[in-house]
């Protein structure tokens, strides 16, 4: 185990650099120059060329590159452009609302999600098997912001039970900011989840293993929650560990919408204003959430699993 | 006074503020002009010296960023290890920094070394949001009590506004027109370029983006401002006549499609596609080329390579401030390159922008404005198709005071019973 870790982190390492360094390439293949974002229109062109310099913008892209991994050993990911403020300051200032919103997101989706896959299994065919079937394929359909605006016309404008912008203040406070784009972002993995328990869980309860738990007598409660539930749950564990890459681009759109602050909205703002410090570090921070996101449901599943486990 | 510990205004902190603008190479320093520099005669006196008359200074230079006045002990003593960031170290009007947590909010509360009539509230929080839909709701849901509105939503809140509720709409000092790139092969005979202008219908183009808020423009330089323009050359919903006599000169359509580019705001899409179906009328095929901000921003810009040589038709925007040399100084040919796309050159607008800025009778420096827009007009590089408009949205309970473009004066903002 420790070794499969290792060995993971390793290539985690790998990932990283190649997705640092490939997307920094895309974004310098597009046209953009962040010294006139900076700078503004009346700056004259040697000013312009003075501060292209002062930011290293005039050596090749390797150098570049080479330059921010160089700094990066040594703790340093650079200063944004426009405010001469530490890149990581900005970043991981903005990092916790995307995690956050994400977990939350994924927390509730999850929960619900489950049970709905287990109870259709034990109930199939049934008309609670048939709606959830139906709802779960409609939230699955409907794309997230969608689901942003309606929950902001109907709890929000509506009902005045949830605020529409921010991200609050206090734990009850960003709670309360939290609820709506979490139920937006995570609406459709409800869905998600509940199909892949719900087939998952038939599986299980027709395997052999289970087949001879109730010869033995055993209960069929103890049968689902000591033996199938962990197992029925695998493929949605790793369901959700790559979903983590969607689910940042779906806190993107919650971010604009519902004006949050998080890496989502700061990375569509540095993209759009050539900000190559802060899209490095976006990228960066990102992609290592991501690239743990998968190391951590795959040790789930190890966990919950003894023959993965084995074979790692 | 400033807060703090950094005593009153004097002319000293005048001197340092207007002249760092020259001494530390700022990218706004050309909003200053020829300024020689500030002589200061006595504590609270002083002579603001010019090498030559600068008319934007008064509606321009004074009252917008490089006339604003810092305490130079407190910039001082803050840049004596770097610079202050986003920390400013004094405050001189009637509200000051709070707190300003990035991308969530900023808080301003009451300046406690203000001696002036107190300001309306004991502090106004403004929330930044990117997108006017989710302003637009975060009003509804009382999240906010002052917004900007879309010029989309306008007749529908005007028809039925939320509760307590006014809805007022203000003339913008924004510019948009369609430009065509006079140095691109295709578009260099100047009777395709009329062609073109011929067969734009603003009316229609404007009616349907702007949703019926805005008006077609008769240039550059908005309506009430010296250099305003009565009227257009080309009528604004076009000649389609007009327009043949001139394709038919240019020896009909371009073989090719020609490209619109545009920035990706679905208002300049809807733009482009009407411009689209306009020219078809004649034969004129178009593509439309959609790019992200970073990409559109630098388009026409010669330190970007070669691309400004594929640009053909730009619908493009400005902003300007009260002046009229704020719209004009980008369409001279030093601009050629930098911001003037169309790669307009003429002698007698560069000759006409540099004059216009020394003279101080607003009839002659209107009538001189008016002639450089009726030359860009005339060279078939430009339609100009709007200003557009500034509608907002407050409550009833807020007392709230905008310029003339809209744009909120926080500090003169009062409780609406007060």
């Amino acid at each position: 185990m420790l070794i499969f870790v290792l060995r993971r982190l390793a290539l985690s390492v790998a990932i990283v650099a190649i997705a640092v360094v490939l997307l920094n390439a895309m974004l310098h293949l597009v046209p953009g120059d962040p010294t006139v974002m900076i700078l503004g229109p009346r700056a004259t062109p040697e000013l312009i060329e003075r501060t292209r310099e002062a930011m290293g913008l005039d050596r090749p892209f390797y150098i570049q590159t080479l330059t921010f991994f160089g700094n990066l050993l040594r703790g340093d990911m650079g200063v944004d452009v426009f405010t001469g403020r530490s890149v990581a300051s900005i970043v991981f200032s903005q990092l916790p609302y995307t995690l956050t919103l994400i977990a939350a997101s994924i927390v509730w989706s999850a929960a619900l999600g489950i049970v709905i896959g287990c109870y259709s299994a034990f109930r199939r065919g049934s008309w609670i098997d048939l709606s959830a079937g139906v709802l779960s394929v409609s939230t699955i359909s409907v794309p997230s912001f969608v689901m942003a605006l309606y929950g902001l016309l109907i709890f929000a404008v509506g009902l005045r039970w949830f605020p529409a912008v921010g991200a609050g203040t206090g734990f009850w406070g960003q709670a309360h900011y939290l609820v709506l784009p979490a139920f937006a972002i995570g609406i459709s993995w409800v869905g998600y989840i509940a199909r892949v328990v719900r087939a998952s869980m038939l599986e299980i309860l027709g395997a052999n293993h289970v087949r001879m738990a109730r010869a033995f007598g055993l209960t069929e409660r103890r049968i689902v929650f000591s033996y199938a539930l962990k197992i029925a749950v695998l493929p949605a564990v790793t369901l959700i560990g790559t979903g983590v890459v969607h689910l940042f681009s779906a806190a993107v759109f919650a971010e604009v919408i519902f004006s949050r602050p998080g890496i989502g909205a700061l990375i569509v703002n540095a993209v759009n204003e050539r900000n190559y410090p802060i899209v490095l570090g976006c990228i960066l921070v990102t992609t290592i959430v991501i690239v743990l996101a998968t190391l951590v449901s795959d040790l789930v599943n190890a966990w919950l699993d003894p023959r993965i486990r084995e074979a790692l | 006074m400033f807060s703090g510990d950094f005593g009153e205004m004097t002319a000293e902190d005048v001197k340092f503020s207007f002249e760092r603008a020259l001494e530390h190479d700022s990218p706004v320093k050309s909003d200053w002009g020829p300024l020689e520099g500030v002589e200061v005669t006595g504590k609270y006196t002083g002579v603001i010296s010019f090498r030559e008359p600068f008319e934007p200074v008064w509606l321009v230079t004074f009252p917008f960023g490089v006339g604003h006045i810092v305490s130079k002990k407190a910039v001082m003593q803050a840049t004596q290890g770097g610079d202050f960031k986003m920390n400013p170290p004094a405050f001189s009007g009637p509200y000051m920094l709070d707190e300003w947590v990035p991308n969530q909010h900023i808080r301003l509360k009451r300046n406690p070394a203000w001696t002036g009539e107190a300001p309306g509230y004991d502090g106004i929080t403004i929330l930044p949001i990117a997108d006017e839909k989710s302003a637009e709701l975060a009003y509804e849901a009382g999240d906010v009590d002052f917004t900007w509105i879309s010029l989309a939503s306008l007749a529908n809140y005007q028809a039925s506004p939320p509760a307590d509720t006014t809805i007022e709409i203000y003339p913008a000092l924004s510019y948009v027109w369609l430009g065509m790139n006079i140095d691109n092969a295709v578009l260099s005979d100047i009777n395709l370029r009329k062609a073109i202008q011929y067969a734009v219908n603003v009316e229609q183009i404007v009616d349907a983006a702007y949703f019926g808020g805005a008006e077609p423009s008769t240039g550059i330089i908005a309506p009430g401002l010296v250099g305003h323009r009565e009227k257009t050359l080309v009528p604004a919903e076009g000649d389609l006549d007009k327009a043949r006599e001139y394709l038919e000169k240019a020896g009909g359509p371009p073989s090719e499609p020609l490209t619109i580019d545009i920035s990706s705001e679905s208002k300049w899409k809807t733009m482009a596609e009407i411009i689209q179906a306009q020219l078809l009328q004649l034969g004129i095929q178009t593509e439309i080329n959609v790019q992200d901000s970073g990409s559109f921003n630098t388009l026409g810009m010669e330190s970007e390579g070669q691309r400004w040589k594929n640009v053909q038709l730009i619908l493009n925007r400005f902003s300007m401030q009260p002046d009229p040399f704020y719209a004009t100084s980008w369409f001279v040919s030093d601009q050629v390159g930098i911001w003037n796309w169309e790669r307009f050159r003429n002698e007698e607008f560069d000759q006409l922008e540099k004059k216009a800025l020394t003279e101080g009778d607003p009839a002659k420096r209107s009538t001189m404005y008016t002639r450089m827009q009726d030359l860009m007009e005339e060279s078939g590089a430009y339609r100009f198709l709007t200003h557009e408009a500034t509608p907002l949205m407050y409550r009833n309970t807020v007392d709230a005071a905008v310029r003339p473009d809209g744009r909120p004066l926080l500090v003169e903002f009062k409780p609406a019973n007060g």
